[in-house]
């Protein structure tokens, strides 16, 4: 399917989602390109449809809704909780399919009942598929970041791991390759002598202002990028770092958690067998992740086949807990029909000045046609 | 009919490549006036030569409005996207070298590895408001290498058009991708290449388009070349 044609359901679907007591927004085709390329990285630049204006102002087509909307919010400055719902074309350079295709979603903003939002927006996805595909057979992943870092912080890893490891989150051959990393012992390149000692006896001091001194002669400002202490303290960290080893019982407890694959509703049980049986203490992450099981069987989707998979993630340094992929089982290589995910961090990297939780979802509309067509 | 094969339109680069051409009894007729872009083979009148820029070269290859031509590596894979579906390297001509590399302020001694770039680049934002900047004329090979071979995704490409080595010095970037033969304008610079930095090592190469109408008289050509190199 090319062509921008809208589905005949779009009508339908847009009636649903905005009768989920969300405002229907409209966001302008063309958008500034930075804010793409500063949230979802650089990797995006070869898929969006770039453009200038006759200032040199980067532009785009439109690539997704939830940044716009977003700073839509902010710019807008609208009161909070507030949930916007959207449906329209998105432009992105695919191998596969249209250059052009309809998305659809909500974005839920400022609901400081995290457990209850995040099960609503899985109800809300769901029945948005529903709607269409009545009768498909679906399955729901669905991951949590929070509770992969609450495992992170209990093995008792140094925080330079902890947090190399949770940005590998949902990136299995990445994750892989950092294990084997931190097995081994990482070392400082060569060190001049003149530091050496400095950075042995742990002088953040000293060190940062030898460094000052080196930037000067090579004509970096210290104040405009990495400053003097900043790399200094990194230099200790890494040196301290070197000596310490990712023990076995720590790396076994690892693998153990990311095999954890159970239906939704016994995941609660399965990640308190585990945390008991390695003795650790998951703390609120754990408490939030229950809160939200009970809000998914108050929601009443609990006859979908949802499934927790600890090993589960969406690529975005922006998403914070709850991350959900939903995809229809009898069309695998399809993709997801829908994705969404828990972004507390996107609204304050966007510019709000009060942290603002949200979590949202986008349907490819050309997917569900495509399973609405197989399964009616 | 014809074949096209382009050549670099000035420099060290025109003259080594003439020199490859004549080691394969491929004699070219320099045009009288300097001025103008095309030459004939002498006693061959199947090929015509174009001289372009080496960018463009790279370019019209890709089109395959060019049959043959003589570019460096790093120019084929930076301008074309699936370069290896559009083009073909036929032989490498052993001059031309340059390798594209990753490097960073000298005065960043905790940083040494791409390893190492990744846990800075993910808290850059936090701690400086803003995206790890990396100025470079190379932004595909860059976004390549940071995202799909490192996974490293947290960085804004800065592009940069000349002295990209200047970049970091004068506060438009925080480090640089770029080329460089010996390393003496790095050094010059308080700049060092990541020791997995390298993110290719480049040099003049004889290049076929797969979108000739020709293939047949393009592989002759390329072969009587890649003869001529290997008898050296």
């Amino acid at each position: 399917m090319t062509g921008s044609r809208a589905p005949v359901f779009a009508s339908d679907l847009a009636a649903l989602i905005s009768a989920r007591d969300a405002e229907l927004v409209d966001i302008p085709v063309i958008q500034p390109a930075d804010q793409f390329l500063d949230m979802a990285g650089e990797d995006l630049r070869r898929r969006i449809f770039l453009t200038e204006n006759e200032n040199g102002q980067s532009l785009c087509l439109r690539p997704e809704f939830t940044i716009p909307v977003c700073r839509n919010h902010i710019e807008l400055n609208a009161a909070t909780p507030k949930r916007y719902a959207y449906l329209g074309e998105v432009f992105r350079q695919r191998r596969e399919g249209g250059n052009e295709f309809f998305q659809a979603g909500i974005e839920d903003l400022g609901d400081a009942n995290r457990a209850r939002a995040d099960a609503r927006s899985l109800a809300d996805a769901i029945a948005s598929i529903r709607l269409v595909a009545p009768k498909a057979e679906l399955e729901t992943l669905l991951g949590d970041q929070a509770i992969f870092e609450a495992v992170l912080a209990a093995l008792g890893l140094p925080r330079g791991w902890q947090k190399k490891l949770a940005r590998a989150f949902g990136n299995p051959g990445q994750l892989k390759g950092l294990l084997a990393d931190l097995s081994s012992s990482q070392k400082n390149g060569s060190l001049p002598d003149r530091l050496t000692a400095l950075v042995a006896d742990g002088d953040e001091t000293g060190l940062a202002a030898a460094l000052e001194q080196d930037m000067q002669v090579a004509g970096i400002s210290p104040g405009a990028g990495r400053s003097p202490h900043e790399i200094a303290r990194r230099l200790i960290e890494k040196a301290n770092l070197a000596s310490v080893k990712l023990p076995a019982q720590a790396f076994a407890a690892l693998e153990t958690f990311l095999a954890i694959r159970v239906p939704l509703q016994t995941a609660s049980t399965h990640l308190r067998t585990f945390s008991r049986a390695n003795e650790f203490d998951l703390g609120p992450a754990l408490d939030q992740f229950e809160a939200r099981v009970v809000a998914v069987r108050e929601a009443g989707i609990e006859q979908e086949n949802i499934v927790y998979d600890a090993a589960f993630g969406r690529p975005l340094d922006y998403y914070t807990g709850l991350v959900y992929e939903t995809r229809a089982l009898a069309s695998p290589d399809l993709g997801a029909i829908v994705g969404g995910g828990r972004y507390d961090r996107l609204l304050t990297m966007l510019g709000a000045v009060d942290s603002i939780p949200g979590v949202g979802f986008s349907i490819w509309l050309d997917r569900l046609e495509k399973i609405a067509g197989d399964a009616r | 009919m014809t074949i096209t094969l382009a050549l670099p339109s000035k420099g060290r680069l025109k003259e080594q490549a003439l020199e490859v051409l004549e080691k394969a009894g491929l004699k070219v007729i320099l045009p009288k006036d300097q001025r103008n872009y095309r030459a004939q083979v002498e006693g061959d009148s199947r090929i015509d030569i174009l001289f372009l820029s080496a960018s463009e070269i790279a370019r019209e290859l890709g089109y395959g409005s060019v049959d043959l031509g003589v570019t460096g590596e790093d120019l084929i894979r930076e301008s074309l996207s699936a370069a290896d579906e559009r083009v073909q390297i036929e032989a490498r001509l052993g001059f031309g070298h340059a390798d594209v590399v990753v490097a960073v302020p000298e005065v960043w001694y905790d940083v040494s590895t791409m390893a190492d770039l990744d846990d800075v680049a993910a808290e850059y934002r936090q701690r400086h408001g803003r995206r790890l900047r990396i100025a470079t004329k190379y932004w595909r090979l860059t976004q390549q290498f940071f995202s799909q071979m490192h996974g490293i995704q947290v960085y804004r490409i800065v592009e940069s058009l000349g002295a990209t080595e200047g970049a970091p010095a004068s506060g438009s970037a925080d480090i640089i991708v770029d080329i460089t033969s010996t390393g003496s304008t790095l050094q010059a610079n308080h700049l060092k290449v990541l020791e997995d930095g390298i993110i290719l090592k480049s040099e003049a190469c004889l290049v076929s388009s797969r979108r000739s109408a020709d293939p047949t008289a393009v592989a002759a050509l390329a072969q009587r070349i890649q003869a001529a190199i290997a008898r050296g």
